[in-house]
């Protein structure tokens, strides 16, 4: 039995962890490039799409 | 001295035969296809104005070829996954093919090189009416380098990314415990990245709908049949009719053609120049052009490959050659062409990708191992 004040304690202390604060950054990070650069969602798309056509290793169409 | 008058005799022989030989063509010397662009592709880059690109057939002695028939495939570089162009589904395909008589031998048509690298030429010359040369192939390549502002672009992106890494490992390398006067509690931070989580779940959620949102769109669009519109003109007993695909998908050929004929006989109308222009309609920018004659059944087509998923309008003037019997005032003809973007290969996308994370990591561990050397030493009270 883990009593709630032992578990509120180890979720803390889990998500403060280096790695996980790592981990939330770098996917976070991903995610902000993924939505600005090479995502096919039309607003994203198209509000950069001159963006992507002058940088280089970026497709598009 | 008629020994002298020999020796001169011999050196002028000698002298003349040298020049003889020289203005001979080399041994094994054949016909041959010279091109030149204008502009020098030195001063070109992808996606920009048009390429006037000349083709001229010699024959052995360098002369112009007459009365020979061209045939002309332009194939874009090949494809390059481990750094895109912009235009992923246009490497490696075919972007033009042409095919007219060339009465002095030679061809002309400008085109947007819309990406980077080689692109390969392949021209086929044979004899038309009246020509008598035998029939021979090359391929040529024209090289296009990349423009600077794409690496310029890049390497800004790259600097931001490593910064924004640095700054992000140098807050989280710093002290984790809560500390006496810290403006942001244990509690605040644990709703901070709280809402981390939940932003990455919408972005996640947004992202993968968009895609498979879009991947079943494409499909309906290409299950579509293709459908060929005409654009037909009559004037001072000339008729001119466009033909030729509406519809259009980048990475594909979209056959195009125009049909003179005489309106009152119905016979091909063959003494005409057929000028093509194509012309981008979403930047408003020419992309191609061609002019040429029609062949004996008054008819010209071509093939040509839109690179930008955008519409795109197809006109044609015709006008009559300045020899010709019959004289007329020009006629146009235009259509307008739908393109069907195709979206870049996800892996292509996915590999961009995982250079830009490696860019943002090596930052965030260059920010985490930087604060944690700057962290004061622990000092044993004395």
């Amino acid at each position: 039995m883990v009593s709630s004040s032992s578990l509120w304690q180890r979720t803390r202390q889990f998500t403060l962890s280096l790695p996980v604060q790592l981990g939330l950054f770098t996917g976070l990070g991903m995610l902000i490039l993924w939505t600005m650069y090479f995502s096919t969602y039309p607003p994203a798309h198209n509000t950069l799409h001159q963006v992507r056509h002058t940088t280089l290793g970026v497709a598009c169409h | 001295m008629k020994t002298i008058q020999y020796a001169g005799l011999a050196l002028v022989a000698f002298v003349a035969s040298v020049i003889f030989l020289l203005r001979l063509p080399p041994a094994g010397a054949a016909a041959t296809v010279q091109v030149q662009t204008i502009p020098p592709l030195t001063q070109v880059f992808p996606g920009q104005e048009p390429v006037l690109i000349r083709l001229q057939a010699l024959d052995s002695q360098g002369q112009p070829l007459t009365n020979a028939r061209l045939q002309v495939r332009l194939v874009t570089p090949a494809k390059t996954p481990w750094l895109s162009t912009d235009f992923p589904i246009v490497e490696g395909t075919t972007l033009l093919e042409l095919k007219s008589t060339a009465p002095e031998g030679s061809l002309e048509f400008s085109q947007v090189l819309p990406i980077r690298g080689t692109y390969r030429l392949e021209v086929a010359v044979a004899p038309g009416n009246g020509g008598t040369f035998q029939p021979f192939e090359q391929s040529l390549t024209l090289s296009l380098a990349e423009a600077p502002l794409k690496f310029r672009n890049l390497g800004i992106l790259l600097v931001v990314l490593l910064l924004v890494g640095f700054a992000g490992g140098w807050v989280i390398g710093g002290e984790q415990t809560l500390q006496p006067g810290e403006i942001a509690p244990q509690p605040v931070r644990l709703l901070l990245s709280g809402v981390i989580v939940v932003a990455i779940g919408v972005l996640l959620y947004v992202n993968i709908t968009a895609e498979f949102n879009h991947g079943h769109a494409g499909h309906g669009h290409h299950s579509h049949e293709v459908v060929a519109a005409k654009a037909r003109q009559t004037a001072q007993g000339i008729t001119a009719e466009l033909t030729g695909e509406t519809h259009a998908i980048v990475g594909q050929l979209a056959t195009q053609g125009i049909q003179l004929t005489e309106a009152t006989t119905g016979k091909p109308a063959t003494e005409a120049l057929v000028q093509v222009r194509a012309i981008d309609l979403e930047h408003q920018e020419p992309v191609f052009a061609y002019e040429a004659s029609p062949d004996t059944t008054g008819r010209l087509t071509w093939k040509q490959q839109f690179y930008d998923g955008a519409p795109h309008q197809l006109t044609v003037r015709v006008v009559p050659l300045p020899e010709a019997n019959r004289q007329f005032a020009p006629l146009q003809v235009s259509h307008e062409i739908e393109v069907e973007a195709v979206e870049p290969p996800l892996l292509t996308r996915l590999i961009s990708l995982g250079y830009f994370t490696i860019v943002l990591v090596t930052g965030l561990v260059l920010g985490l191992l930087g604060r944690r050397r700057s962290r004061p030493k622990w000092v044993q009270p004395g």
